[in-house]
């Protein structure tokens, strides 16, 4: 008992939190294209693009930070060319994301490999680690302090994004145009708004966002990229876009709570003699279990609509009944 | 009549032939990345991959065909999912529980020869049945999108795969984790000496032309086909779509668990770290660009695995080049052929370009 209660320590909370940030910025490039209607299944490439590019160019630029920029970039550019093909070519999306996620999968090894040697896993002493940062006034605050503060720049901008994110999303005209487009495309077309637009910008920030996130990885996070970096948090920030209803701050808490997962599972495997296997698994049981339950929410909400229709239906036709 | 039969083929084909044109051509802007020469490099690459200098000592198109025939069945597999409008990508997770399967039922019971195999077979197909009823499942009951749900499952796989492999069945302490080689009796012969060549090939092509018969020429065939393609016509029709999703789902996963069981009975003998060298996705993208046919699976699955061989033995030994070239190549072609419209648009504009020439040089004709 005491062995599995050393598993809960501060530590957790922070790599939890680290952990987190990932799959929160996916699932927020998840959300908004959910949001203009477009389910983004190429997430998981773009995150893997970002790792690779962001890493690529801190080494280059002698820069961790135009890195950041560089994978957003990347990530943002592949949202750009996927609209392109989408609505230029009307090619099915399914098929769409699958040919960019097997395409990076390869390409980002073939290009490691071509740069840098035949290596499996390729790090450079003159990258720089995103620095973690302190924050001045909480940093001093005794608990709130070591949970809130000392992480690097992606962490905090995460959070940032989530509060960006609900205040377009719900506040201004942009982000109303999103949501319309989303719901009915038609009817929004007859209004006027130019939907490709919309979507394609979706699209366009839903990359940089997991540009970004696979880019905290591979600097941020680490400082090294390897084959499939990313391995399926791109889907498991999908799935947390849709556990979180597609809400930036509702999605938020689905990703943190993903990121407990999967730190959860790497202290349990520290401290414990449990095979590697079994505890690996447990953040994809958790996705898959998530997907099952948002499925069967959506069920329910969709029969509570029903019978609420079939009240209000028959309520109208006996009042019409009496007069 | 035989005109328009032609016709069709012809188009059929046309689109996947200009991916993988399109696909070789920007192979040799990735050779040129790497730096080494172009042409050799593709001399190379023929080669090593459907060259053949002498059976059974140095040819390499029997090898190619033997890394195809996995290949093959997971395509199918693909293919039966994608005809009935499920989009499931988990052929990967259900290889490697019909491999599983197969490794240890080879060691851990006894039979006559024959025997063995067709009740390892049934039970690899079983088990990966079984991995494919679970998102067919969700699918169906729950709406859950296929999709995300296989990419879990695959991911699941993988991690039950090493544990299985790691801690029960794994037969001594040495560095890579294998399990114990399989009994004599399960083994699927092969036809050369000297390579791997065999029984599962030919079981591959009886699978092709199993599941055209099945998807072409039953009832059960065309309800499946009429709910992928038109699932409210289908409704209107009395077919059952969520029954037909379903069972497509099921023999798509006990093909895949069938090349499983083929891969460690007819070529490793076991398994062991490493084993899982994504035979799903290459099936997958055998699928999509075979057209959906059974056939066209057939083809697409030798010529990847021819590349990948050849870039593989060929390129990566001979130049140097990374050998995920192979796979960078073949993610190409599966995006320029999703591309297909682009293609088509062109083709047509080039058709109406000659309809109108030839207008022109009959009104000439006439005056």
């Amino acid at each position: 008992m005491d062995g599995f209660l050393s598993v809960f320590t501060i530590e957790l909370l922070n790599s939890g939190i680290r952990l987190a940030t990932p799959v929160l910025l996916a699932a927020l490039g998840g959300t908004i294209c959910n949001k203009s209607g477009v389910l983004n299944m190429a997430l998981e490439a773009k995150m893997l693009m970002g790792a690779f590019v962001g890493i690529v160019a801190a080494y280059y630029l002698n820069n961790s930070y135009l890195g950041l920029l560089a994978a957003m970039l990347a990530g943002g550019l592949m949202g750009s060319i996927f609209a392109f093909l989408y609505h230029r070519y009307n090619i099915n999306l399914a098929i769409l994301a699958t040919s960019f996620n097997l395409l990076v999968l390869e390409l980002t090894v073939y290009m490691m490999r071509v740069m840098f040697g035949n290596v499996g896993t390729w790090s450079d002493p003159s990258i720089e680690r995103l620095p973690d940062i302190a924050i001045p006034v909480i940093k001093d605050i005794p608990f709130i302090g070591r949970i809130f503060s000392g992480y690097n720049i992606v962490v905090y901008a995460s959070w940032a994004f989530v509060i960006v994110l609900y205040v377009v999303l719900y506040k201004t005209k942009f982000g109303r145009h999103i949501r319309a487009v989303g719901e009915n495309i038609e009817s929004a077309e007859t209004v006027g708004i130019n939907a490709k637009l919309i979507q394609s910008l979706a699209l366009f920030l839903s990359g940089a966002f997991a540009g970004l996130g696979g880019a905290f990885l591979s600097i941020g996070h680490l400082k090294l990229f390897t084959r499939n970096m990313s391995n399926g948090r791109g889907w498991t920030g999908l799935s947390a876009a849709l556990f979180g209803g597609n809400h930036p701050i509702t999605t938020f808490f689905a990703s943190i709570f993903f990121g407990y997962t999967e730190a959860f599972a790497v202290r349990v495997q520290n401290v414990t003699e449990l095979s590697p296997q079994l505890v690996e698994v447990l953040p994809h049981l958790a996705t898959l279990l998530i997907l099952v339950l948002v499925a069967f929410r959506d069920k329910i909400r969709v029969s509570l609509a029903r019978r609420k229709f079939r009240e209000n239906l028959k309520k109208a036709v006996a009042s019409q009944e009496e007069g | 009549m035989k005109n328009k039969k032609l016709r069709r083929i012809f188009d059929a084909f046309l689109v996947p032939v200009l991916a993988i044109i399109s696909g070789l051509i920007v192979m040799a802007v990735m050779i040129r990345i790497s730096g080494a020469p172009i042409i050799e490099s593709y001399q190379v690459l023929l080669e090593k991959s459907f060259g053949c200098e002498k059976i059974g000592f140095n040819c390499p198109l029997i090898s190619t065909l033997e890394r195809a025939t996995p290949i093959i069945l997971t395509g199918l597999s693909a293919t039966v999912a994608f005809q009935s409008g499920m989009f499931s990508i988990g052929q990967e997770g259900q290889f490697l529980m019909g491999s599983v399967m197969a490794a240890w039922l080879g060691y851990a019971i006894q039979l006559p020869f024959g025997l063995h195999q067709l009740v390892i077979i049934a039970a690899s197909m079983a088990a990966g049945a079984a991995y494919g009823y679970i998102p067919g499942l969700l699918k169906v009951k729950l709406k859950v999108n296929e999709l995300l749900s296989t990419i879990m499952l695959n991911l699941v796989a993988i991690q039950i795969f090493i544990y299985l492999l790691e801690y029960p069945l794994r037969a001594d302490r040495t560095e890579v984790a294998h399990s114990h080689i399989i009994e004599p009796t399960a083994i699927l012969p092969t036809f050369f000496r000297g390579a791997k060549f065999g029984w599962g090939f030919v079981i591959a092509i009886l699978a092709v032309i199993g599941v055209y018969l099945y998807l072409w020429k039953t009832k059960s065939g065309y309800e499946m086909r009429m709910a992928g393609q038109a699932s409210r016509f289908a409704l209107f029709g009395g077919i059952p779509s969520d029954k037909a999703a379903i069972r497509a789902m099921i023999i798509s996963g006990a093909l895949s668990g069938l090349a499983g069981a083929v891969e460690v009975l007819g070529v490793h003998r076991r398994i062991m770290g490493g084993f899982a060298t994504g035979i799903g996705f290459d099936g997958l993208t055998a699928a999509i660009l075979g057209q959906r046919n059974p056939f066209g699976a057939l083809i697409v699955a030798i010529l990847f695995a021819g590349i990948k061989l050849g870039s593989q033995l060929g390129l990566q030994l001979k130049f140097g080049i990374p050998r995920e070239l192979g796979g960078t190549i073949t993610g190409f072609i599966v995006f320029f052929v999703a591309a297909r419209k682009f293609y088509e648009n062109n083709i047509e504009r080039v058709r109406e370009w000659f309809d109108k020439r030839r207008a022109a040089k009959l009104e000439e004709e006439v005056n």
